[in-house]
């Protein structure tokens, strides 16, 4: 395979937009968690229990849940980006895509776990 | 017409150029787009950095109230606060200029976009003041 | 009216470990450009020092430098714009490989630009006409039609100016990413869906951050940011035209 097909297969185009799409979401979903977890709060920290019953609220659950999987997928797109600035070799980029797909799962899964674990 | 066929060894020459990775953060005389890109280079480093440490510092819930509640002390001390007044400013200026390159990448501003640039850089700065203030009087 | 400077002149040569600066004093018209003054030094102190430079107006793209650390032609820079007495340093462009002193290796744009498919296709002589083709109608102020030339000097401002063309090796970079723009708003008989394929990739088109440094560089008006973002939009209407056509 010669180095413009291999180019011609690649996803930059996709991990863009995607970039742009999740980084919007943010910009309303972030607002969203910080005034809810830090502004609204008295003394701007959640105790336990306070955690307890807003995590256990169901719209919340849904709520931070894809705050979570849209917030883990535009930081690990935009470290993929920066690694991509230091031309991998395709295999290398492979690789790199493998690796954050996997980490981005882990997290995901590791902090809706926890979410469940404490709130219900 | 036949696209040009690079030399192997032009090929392998330009593979094997060290990578300047200090010209991300040059800052060129302070030129507004070299700025914006060092900045949400650096605040995007930053907050993936943060989000797992929070991740992270959550597994604290899974230990029960007294482990959480000893962290949220610590939280509460005027160094992490200060920190979060960082972290305010970082997420501020991510998203503003974010949404900046949003606009710029639809090719809508993009006349203006060194305008955008400072004009998210102040509502980030802004944002910032009020934040803080709002954090040290709440948690403070 | 005279204007003196110091130029503060990168030198290299192949087998130095490490570059250096020689420092110039030199004093020239007010009206000068800073060109002319490294030709004076050139002329008159050193006649080692390498430094590219032919047309002297801007239309040739050779004598691409960094002046105070951003990209400058020296032929329109005046040398008013620094202050009488200071020390200007003059460096060779950033992200090509440096052949002497201030002489870098062009080759790399030259083989982006080819990607892209912005060459000038010599025809075979068979296929010149026996007869010249006819000329264009007038225009009713029975002037000819415009021909559009192409602003693009490729003088490599922009790569030395991008932030990351220096980490991404394999980038094309703001020049080739601007011709491409323009062989799809004006294929000229070019495949277009061939030129997007060229740059639709992660080291093409995806990989630039958005920093406008290259258009900020520009001393010709190419503004390849602005062609770049034009671009992204570009590819939304190849893939309706290519699901058009699988219908």
């Amino acid at each position: 395979m010669t180095m413009s097909e291999r180019r011609a297969r690649s996803k930059g185009g996709q991990a863009f937009w995607w970039q742009v799409i999740s980084g919007v979401l943010l910009v309303v979903l972030a607002t969203i968690h910080m005034v809810a977890n830090h502004f609204v709060v008295p003394g701007g920290l959640r105790t336990y229990a306070d955690v307890v019953s807003y995590i256990g609220t169901p719209a919340i659950f849904v709520l931070e849940t894809l705050f979570l999987v849209v917030v883990t997928s535009h930081a690990l797109l935009g470290v993929r980006a920066i690694i991509l600035d230091l031309s991998p070799s395709d295999r290398a980029a492979r690789r790199l895509d493998r690796f954050l797909v996997l980490l981005g799962l882990a997290a995901i899964v590791y902090a809706t776990t926890l979410m469940i674990r404490v709130g219900w | 017409m036949t696209a040009v066929q690079e030399s192997g060894q032009a090929r392998i020459g330009r593979e094997r150029r060290p990578r300047r990775v200090d010209r991300w953060f040059d800052p060129r005389g302070l030129a507004p787009g070299q700025l914006a890109f060092v900045l949400h280079r650096i605040t995007g480093l930053g907050l993936v950095f943060y989000l797992f440490l929070h991740l992270g510092v959550l597994s604290l819930l899974a230990r029960g109230p007294e482990a959480w509640d000893r962290f949220i002390a610590v939280a509460k001390t005027s160094p992490v606060l200060a920190l979060d007044v960082v972290l305010i400013f970082g997420l501020l200026f991510h998203g503003l200029n974010g949404l900046r390159l949003t606009l710029v990448s639809l090719n809508l501003g993009v006349r203006k976009q060194a305008a955008l640039f400072w004009g998210a850089t102040v509502l980030a700065a802004a944002g910032t003041a009020v934040a803080g203030w709002m954090i040290f009087r709440m948690g403070g | 009216m005279s204007w003196r400077l110091k130029l503060k002149i990168h030198r290299w040569r192949p087998g130095d470990r490490a570059p250096h600066y020689d420092l110039f004093e030199v004093e020239v018209p007010e009206d000068a450009y800073v060109l002319d003054a490294i030709e004076k030094v050139w002329a008159e102190q050193d006649r080692s020092l390498a430094f590219r430079h032919a047309c002297h107006h801007a239309s040739c793209g050779s004598c691409g430098l960094r002046i105070n650390g951003r990209e400058k032609l020296p032929c329109i820079t005046p040398v008013t714009d620094y202050r009488q007495g200071s020390t200007v340093q003059v460096d060779p462009l950033r992200h090509f490989p440096l052949v002497r002193d201030l002489v870098v290796d062009m080759g790399p744009l030259a083989r982006a630009m080819d990607e892209v498919r912005f060459s000038i296709i010599r025809q075979a002589s068979e296929e010149v006409p026996a007869s010249l083709p006819p000329e264009p109608p007038l225009l009713p102020d029975e002037t000819h039609e415009a021909t559009r030339f192409e602003n693009c000097l490729e003088c490599g401002l922009c790569v030395s100016a991008c932030p990351v063309a220096g980490s991404s090796v394999r980038y094309l970079g703001p020049a080739a990413l601007a011709a491409a723009e323009r062989m799809l708003a004006e294929p000229r008989g070019v495949d277009p869906a061939a030129v997007w394929a060229a740059i639709d990739h992660d080291d093409g088109l995806w990989r630039c951050h958005g920093a406008f440094e290259c258009s900020a560089a520009c001393p010709s008006e190419v503004d390849p940011a602005a062609a770049i973002m034009r671009l992204r939009r570009y590819g939304a209407r190849v893939a309706e035209a290519a699901r058009g056509r699988r219908r």
